[in-house]
């Protein structure tokens, strides 16, 4: 009979087993997150090392001139994709579940977005909704319009041309987190309500979202944090002022623009990526809030 | 105890923090030492140029620097390159990461925030005939006033201009005259209406919106003479804004200028959709690599009112371990001959030497539509004007070209769209 492992081995060996994961976390996740706070009450540039200057940039962050337009645009682009992109792949998945013929190269068709890289598409939806791109070349020759339709300049056009490229890139991925989610719904749940007279529509209702709650929950949240990110699609849609104007400027090309080159505002950078923090969190709060309620 | 335990943790993280990130010092410190040069020379020293390794310019550095270490036994000069692409993100690690090579290229306005946090070496301390071997204009760009205007931070090695070409095919095809080429904004513009209405819109002369050149160049100073403050937000350059836009209303410029997939003049030029751009002396030998074809039809001329100067240095890194090894190698190659060789691989720049700008040989042209572009460069040099002060960041530049965005879509006044850039500068100054 093999001898029982001494009872101090037993404790240390989980925290052992999860050593390099917490060092990976402390190196790469906390220790920047708290150098990042403290940052932001220095003056620090990009060459020169800063001062502690208390809450100065936090001041400075209100009185920015594009502050208000990156947190309108970065909250609609949010507000816009998490309906969309925590509904849309579910229909999407739906659809795919089913096992006909093609289905596998239906399946691939939509992830496909995916692997493709965010710069490169778009770039292709660049080319798509230029002035003098396929879109409106094509609705020029139906005789839809006259002139061109504003995609790239305009700023809620331009807006709304990022939020449709992000659902159609994110679309594919979160497809696959609802077709695993949907092999758990049981079977006997759907035909229990057949017979019970309920119909399509009322079985996705009362039966598909309640079982795939938990993961519309993650995906909302995954898509909440991401779309609080937004950078490259406005980046390259809109150009590197954030549209004409820089009236599509996001809350990270903000921190971005204040970061880049030798001149680099370091600490300025670091006060408004805490408010992106800040202003993410409040987001998840409440959706981790409905998940708790709905459950 | 427990909140109590976790408060402290906190606190002590965040004090270890602090140290950690230099909170509270500044290296500014470094750049005015006196340096010994009357040892005999040894050692080892890197020279870093900026995209300059090619089947050009390599035997040239190559003799370069063998000539120099003939001369001096016992040293030895390590020559690296770096890529066009991000050079300013390149030196700007190298500071921080104290690997600036000890003779190193920079164009002024990165030498400047190199400058700033002690990284060159003052050369007007250390190089008493710097006023009389380099030309004015040259040491006026490493000459900073909010470092002190009695100090210089780098060897002007080679300048450049811009001059404008046309296209003369496009200017005869839509009525206007080659030989009577716009020599003003205001020309500019008047031809910019001919080409576009006798076109019915399709050619274009003018395809970039305005910045700090047309700024200057409406007569009105970036900033206050003492140099502290941005006030360039005058009736003048409110006017010249309200001509570019304008002439973006009534369809003279591309409408794409001032979105994301606008190309560039000099693109569009390439691609023979607009008629004018501007582009350095040597504008037209390039293109005989890119586009032979455009270039029977590219005519130079001099730059309409006042044109740009670009200067490129060699500094010295106040950090280097071989301080007199490291300086004598930046006069040598920086010296009038070296120079002289060096722009003769490179037409329509000009030595940043007094004795070459002396040089009547520079004035003279071959004939050639090219041998012309040198001339106008040469001419064009004696009265360039440097338009981006060191002090102007990219994030003052980024602000101003979203402000001359909204007043050319008639979402702000000329005036306003000024003002607003304006006071965003000033507020970024002084952070």
């Amino acid at each position: 009979m093999p001898s029982r492992p001494p009872r101090t081995h037993r404790r240390s060996t989980p925290w052992l087993l999860i050593a390099p994961a917490l060092g990976w976390l402390a190196v790469f996740s906390l220790w920047p997150a708290l150098n990042t706070a403290v940052l932001s009450f220095t003056n620090v540039h990009t060459l020169s090392g800063g001062q502690f200057i208390g809450p100065h940039n936090y001041q400075l962050m209100w009185q920015d001139p594009q502050l208000r337009d990156a947190i309108v645009n970065t909250l609609v682009f949010m507000a816009v994709c998490v309906p969309l992109l925590t509904f849309l792949p579910l229909l999407l998945a739906l659809l795919v579940q089913r096992t006909l013929p093609f289905m596998g190269f239906f399946r691939t068709v939509f992830y496909f977005p995916v692997i493709a890289s965010a710069v490169v598409v778009a770039l292709i939806w660049q080319w798509l909704l230029d002035d003098r791109g396929l879109v409106n070349g094509l609705a020029r020759q139906a005789g839809l319009v006259h002139s061109a339709v504003p995609f790239l300049t305009d700023r809620w056009l331009l807006l709304a041309s990022a939020i449709a490229l992000t659902v159609w890139k994110g679309l594919g991925y979160y497809m696959v987190l609802y077709l695993s989610a949907l092999g758990n719904v049981r079977r006997e749940l759907h035909e229990a309500a057949a017979v019970d007279g309920a119909g399509a529509v009322r079985r996705f209702w009362a039966v598909t979202v309640p079982g795939v709650r938990g993961t519309m929950a993650l995906v909302s949240v995954l898509i909440a944090v991401s779309a609080m990110r937004v950078f490259t699609e406005l980046y390259v849609l809109g150009g590197r002022t954030g549209g004409v104007g820089g009236q599509d400027v996001s809350l990270v090309m903000l921190i971005q623009q204040a970061a880049a080159g030798s001149d680099g505002r370091l600490g300025y950078a670091s006060a408004l990526s805490v408010f992106l923090f800040v202003l993410t969190v409040g987001p998840l709060l409440l959706l981790a809030r409905w998940n708790r309620r709905t459950d | 105890m427990r909140r109590v335990r976790a408060a402290l943790t906190l606190a002590a993280l965040a004090s270890l923090t602090l140290t950690a990130c230099g909170v509270g010092g500044s290296s500014a410190a470094g750049g005015d030492k006196a340096v010994a040069t009357d040892a005999p020379l040894k050692g080892t020293v890197t020279f870093q140029t900026w995209s300059l390794k090619n089947d050009k310019f390599t035997p040239y550095f190559t003799a370069l620097i063998k000539d120099f270490e003939s001369r001096h036994p016992g040293t030895t000069v390590t020559w690296v390159d770096q890529p066009g692409d991000g050079y300013p993100d390149k030196v700007t690690s190298q500071v921080t990461g104290g690997s600036l090579p000890d003779v190193v290229n920079l164009p002024p306005d990165i030498a400047h925030s190199v400058a700033k946090v002690g990284g060159l070496l003052d050369l007007a301390k250390n190089v008493p005939t710097l006023s009389k071997d380099y030309v004015r204009s040259g040491l006026t760009a490493y000459t900073y006033g909010d470092l002190g205007t009695a100090a210089t931070y780098g060897f002007p090695w080679y300048l450049g201009t811009d001059i404008s070409l046309w296209n003369k095919g496009m200017l005869q095809r839509d009525g206007l005259d080659p030989a009577n080429l716009p020599k003003t904004f205001d020309q500019l513009l008047a031809q910019a209406k001919v080409m576009h209405d006798r076109s019915g819109g399709k050619d274009y002369l003018m395809s970039r919106p305005p910045g700090l050149s047309d700024i200057v160049n409406s007569g009105t100073p970036l900033m206050t003479p003492d140099g502290k403050t941005f006030a360039f937000a005058t009736p003048g350059a409110a006017a010249m804004l309200d001509k570019y836009t304008a002439a973006y209303a009534a369809g003279y410029l591309p409408s794409d200028v001032l979105t994301s997939t606008y190309e560039g003049n000099s693109a569009l030029f390439n691609k023979q959709v607009v008629a004018w751009t501007t582009g350095g002396g040597n504008y037209i030998a390039s293109t005989q690599q890119t586009n032979p074809s455009l270039v029977p039809q590219i005519v130079p001329s001099p730059a309409l009112d006042t044109a740009p100067l670009y200067v490129q240095g060699l500094s010295v890194s106040s950090k280097s371990k071989n301080l007199p090894l490291a300086l004598a190698f930046a006069q040598f190659a920086t010296d009038n001959a070296n120079q002289a060789a060096f722009v003769k691989l490179a037409p329509g720049y000009l030595p940043g030497t007094t004795a070459a700008a002396d040089d009547p040989s520079y004035s003279k042209s071959d004939g050639t539509a090219q041998g012309d572009a040198s001339v106008f460069a040469y001419q064009d040099m004696q009265n360039a004007v440097n338009f981006t002060p060191p002090v102007w960041t990219s994030a003052m530049d980024t602000y101003l070209n979203q402000q001359i965005a909204l007043a050319m879509t008639g979402k702000e006044s000329s005036a306003q769209a000024l003002h607003n850039a304006q006071d965003r500068a000033n507020q970024l100054l002084n952070q």
